[in-house]
């Protein structure tokens, strides 16, 4: 108690310079490419100002000079640890313009690679979240050992670990391999459960790591909601808007999930969220597998007629294929004239795409609405009056991946 | 009291953590050994290019239609279709050092002839070695019997005699110098 009156005695008997630090852009906790412009007083932060726009590679522009089945296979770079959402809302927004009806088996595929999709980019952002806390050692690797299964299995779908380029207009590149669902849903129920267990029982109640998270870095609703925050940073502040629930898209009215809130606000709240999070997609993906029309790929070719046939048949015929008709061959694809907006539900928030054809093979104008450009806004009003061992705290808890931000 | 409390429960929560982490000091390690066990791959991933040739008779599955060179992103690839017999490929270049391996030139291709292969061991000393031409890229009768056993694709049909008509145009306007070579040279300066 008397170092923190001394303190205070000094601050007001000497007069102190603030000081004026640059962190980043090779800071190795910014993420990426940040820089921060921070005005110091001691340790304090008084000023922050982030300085964006080093991993700019004009995805927009190259866009607009590839024809819509080229760029397809660069969108999985515009946040590169979520390619699938990336797709998923270029590609929805395509086929709105298009009028392309995409066949119920296609939606549940992407569904299910989505959500496996969002569980590798959380535990991304948990073990670098703790390794930016100081869990220097140990952390990052247990996440790490279960982003590499779920990355295997999507190797094995898709056919590359990160740019998967999986989502096609129409459906998607190919059906399930066979056994591959049977595998993962084993998986997730029997072993990712203990893995999130294992998590929680390293890091939710241990008592430095509450120190570090507890009540830093509030975040308060309405700031959050006119700054444009989405997704799990927002829910940790008490507002539910989740588009799979709010706009539903795809199949996403058809599937059972909870969405977490809190509604605290602070680093801890939207740790606990994202790992909540974590439990609610591991459940989704089980149930869009089990609601798979056609049931798993190595049993779709005896059910298909059962399921087709008779006088009321479950499922139509088309609604059994991965690609709608004619669409699994990429050439000479053109579409529009029209303008369409796409939003999907990505790990970091919502993820948007407005795009305007104007009946050419390659787009006239696109546009990226990413949701980590507007995560990055409010830490400067986050950060201010926090010490600088915070910052990294702060900006790691809102799951800011640069190359969203810069596109 | 509160702080009593505040510390057993502490000391419990940091001595759970350790014991969960200590759990794992026997099992065996999750990282691989790469260069002595080869990672498994799967008949989809997308590695280098290559050209197959006909697993039975050795013939050379390119028929210079140029769909790959239409459709890659990149632009990376060149071909060269054979002036004087329509349909055959005289050369063929890729540079891997632009190829982002989406994997577009092998679905458009209505032989088969462009794969990927699970090879990604192709580090090079210069970028010029990145480019590769048509006996780099064309597999022997062997590694394509293997290649379309795995990847699951219908074995090529036999030649026939007459060509359909777009593709005989597009052959006879070969373009005198390489794409690639072009692009990368932009790319440079």
């Amino acid at each position: 108690m008397s170092i923190v009156k001394d303190i205070g005695h000094t601050e007001k008997a000497f007069k102190t310079d603030e000081m004026i630090i640059n962190m980043g852009p090779q800071h190795p906790s910014t993420h990426g490419v940040l820089r921060l412009i921070l005005t110091l007083n001691g340790e304090i932060v008084k000023n922050c100002e982030p300085v964006i726009g080093y991993l700019h590679r004009g995805m927009e522009w190259l866009g607009q000079n590839r024809t819509y089945v080229q760029y397809q296979a660069l969108v999985d770079r515009v946040d590169y640890l979520a390619g699938m959402s990336d797709s998923h809302a270029y590609i929805m927004a395509v086929e709105k313009i298009a009028g392309i009806q995409v066949p119920l088996r296609a939606e549940y595929i992407r569904v299910i690679c989505t959500e496996l999709n969002r569980i590798i980019s959380h535990l991304l952002w948990l073990g670098i979240f703790m390794l930016d806390l100081g869990a220097m050692f140990g952390f990052p690797f247990y996440t790490f050992r279960d982003r590499e299964t779920i990355l295997s299995f999507l190797e094995e779908v898709s056919g590359q670990r990160m740019m998967f380029n999986y989502i096609r207009i129409g459906g998607v590149f190919k059906d399930l391999p066979k056994g591959w669902t049977k595998k993962v849903k084993k998986w997730l129920t029997t072993e990712f459960v203990n893995y999130i267990d294992e998590y929680e029982a390293i890091a939710t109640k241990n008592p430095i790591f509450l120190v570090r998270t507890q009540g830093i870095g509030y975040l308060d609703p309405k700031l959050a909601l006119n700054r444009g925050v989405t997704g799990p940073s927002l829910r940790a502040s008490g507002i539910n808007i989740d588009l799979r629930k709010y706009k539903p898209y795809s199949v996403y009215d058809k599937l059972n999930f909870n969405i977490p809130t809190s509604t605290v606000g602070d680093t801890n709240a939207r740790y606990q969220c994202r790992i909540q999070e974590l439990r609610e997609t591991a459940k989704l993906v089980v149930e869009a597998i089990d609601k798979l029309p056609g049931g798993d790929t190595e049993d779709l070719e005896k059910n298909r007629a059962e399921l087709t046939s008779g006088e009321n048949p479950t499922y139509k015929a088309e609604d059994l294929m991965f690609i709608a008709k004619g669409k699994n061959v990429p050439m000479g694809f053109k579409c529009g004239p029209g303008e369409a907006y796409a939003a999907v539900e990505s790990p970091r928030g919502q993820l948007g795409v407005h795009l305007i054809a104007d009946g050419t093979s390659v787009p006239y104008r696109i546009k990226w609405r990413s949701p980590s450009y507007n995560n990055t806004s409010i830490l400067p009003d986050l950060i201010k009056g926090h010490p600088v061992s915070d910052v990294v705290a702060i900006f790691s808890s809102l799951d800011v991946i640069l190359p969203d931000v810069d596109r | 009291m509160n702080l009593l409390t505040k510390t057993i429960d502490g000391c419990y929560n940091i001595f759970r953590g350790l014991f969960t982490v200590f759990k794992h000091i026997a099992r065996n390690p999750i990282t691989s050994a790469y260069p002595d066990v080869v990672p498994e791959l799967y008949p989809q991933t997308r590695h280098r290019l290559a050209l197959t040739v006909n697993p039975d008779t050795g013939e050379h599955l390119c028929i210079a239609c140029k769909q790959c060179e239409r459709i890659c992103p990149d632009t990376c690839i060149t071909v060269i279709g054979d002036p004087e017999k329509k349909g055959t490929i005289k050369d063929f270049y890729l540079d891997h050092g632009l190829c982002m391996f989406c994997g577009l030139c092998t679905e458009v291709c209505p032989t088969n002839c462009i794969i990927n292969t699970v090879d990604f061991e192709m580090s090079e000393y210069t970028r010029e070695d990145l480019i590769y031409d048509i006996d780099r890229l064309t597999l022997t009768q062997e590694q394509s019997r293997f290649y379309f056993d795995f990847k699951e694709m219908p074995k090529p049909r036999p030649k026939p005699e007459k060509k359909p008509a777009p593709v005989q145009t597009q052959t006879e306007a070969p373009k005198p110098q390489p794409a690639a070579s072009a692009r990368g040279g932009e790319k440079k300066s």
